[in-house]
């Protein structure tokens, strides 16, 4: 391991990059959206992917 | 990181979120089709079971419409039969009535000839019950001549007896004068000449033989009815055969007297009567007799 790479990689996954935090956001809200049409397909039609 | 790069991440980032909100948005207020389709189904089987048994109380009601059909055509077909029947008895009747209607016709012109025959009898009856009073009225006038003519007879009978006495004692005097004449006669040899009577001697007076003033009525019959309890009796003879109220019937079985009856009602042919000195229960066919 170079000492390159390794601060490379530390300038690739800065915690408070707001970039970052936006895309953490993104995929939280597709996440919880995915989470709730799976949970309101499965209440009302009792399985998820197939036909019912 | 590029501009592009920053420009794409924030696009992506409002997409994702517009994009998720639509769809938690559609999500949220789409239909549920499965629980329609449950309720649909539910419908659906719920009407269908209606229908079969819509279907089987239509059948049940055909089949009991055919059935009273059935049943009424049988009635109206006896019913039928009846009419006809009773059309014939109608007719039947109407024949009966005019026949005797016709009879009534011919009752009537018999009761009117009988009323008529009944007014002549009626006035022959008077006539006869007229002459019958004058009979009667000769009668009783005939009867007290013969009461006085018996009478005067008796006084006769009486003379006549005082004179046969007389005849006697002066026979007597005459046989006991001859006796003592002979007597004396016959000392010179000479007897009495029987005397010759001057007048003839007719034959003695005597009373008439006795007429048979009273006689048997004679009336027989049988006993028709006998009310035991109340002692009463009826029989068959009445009035037309010449019963009359408190005439005595005997009541004869055989050679056995079973008791009296005293008549109390006449009618023109029968009559009834109480029972008297009862021996023996009394039957229907019994005989009775006015004499034994």
């Amino acid at each position: 391991m170079s000492p390159d790479g390794q601060t490379r990689s530390k300038k690739l996954y800065v915690p408070n990059d707001i970039y970052t935090i936006m895309l953490t956001i993104a995929f939280f809200i597709v996440l919880a959206t995915a989470a709730y049409v799976a949970y309101t397909c499965y209440s009302q039609y009792g399985t998820i992917f197939n036909t019912p | 990181m590029s501009a592009l790069t920053k420009i794409l991440m924030v696009l992506l980032t409002i997409s994702a979120i517009f994009l998720c909100g639509i769809v938690v948005t559609y999500v949220t207020n789409a239909d549920n089709y499965k629980e329609k389709y449950d309720s649909l189904y539910t419908r659906f089987q719920t009407e269908q079971e209606k229908r079969t048994s819509v279907d089987q109380q239509l059948e049940k009601t055909t089949e009991q419409a055919n059935r009273l059909e059935k049943e009424l055509n049988d009635k109206i077909a006896s019913l039928n039969i009846q009419v006809e029947q009773l059309k014939g008895e109608l007719d039947k009747a109407e024949r009966e009535k005019s026949q005797l209607l016709q009879r009534v016709d011919g009752f009537a012109a018999q009761v009117a000839t009988f009323t008529k025959t009944n007014e002549d009898q009626r006035s022959l009856l008077e006539n006869t019950i007229s002459t019958w009073k004058n009979v009667e009225a000769n009668l009783i006038k005939e009867q007290s001549e013969h009461k006085e003519t018996a009478r005067l007879l008796l006084e006769k009978l009486a003379i006549i007896t005082t004179l046969q006495e007389q005849n006697k004692r002066l026979m007597e005097e005459n046989a006991s004068l001859q006796t003592k004449a002979n007597q004396s006669l016959q000392q010179y040899g000479k007897t009495t000449v029987p005397p010759s009577l001057v007048t003839q001697i007719t034959e003695q007076a005597r009373p008439a033989p006795m007429l048979q003033i009273t006689k048997e009525i004679g009336l027989k019959g049988r006993v028709v009815n006998v009310d035991i309890k109340n002692k009463m009796a009826e029989i068959s003879i009445g009035k037309a055969n010449g019963v009359e109220t408190d005439m005595r019937f005997h009541v004869i079985r055989g050679d056995q007297f079973i008791c009296d009856i005293v008549i109390i009602d006449v009618e023109p042919e029968k009559a009834v009567g109480r029972l008297e000195y009862l021996q023996y229960e009394p039957q229907s066919g019994d005989s009775i007799s006015t004499n034994l």
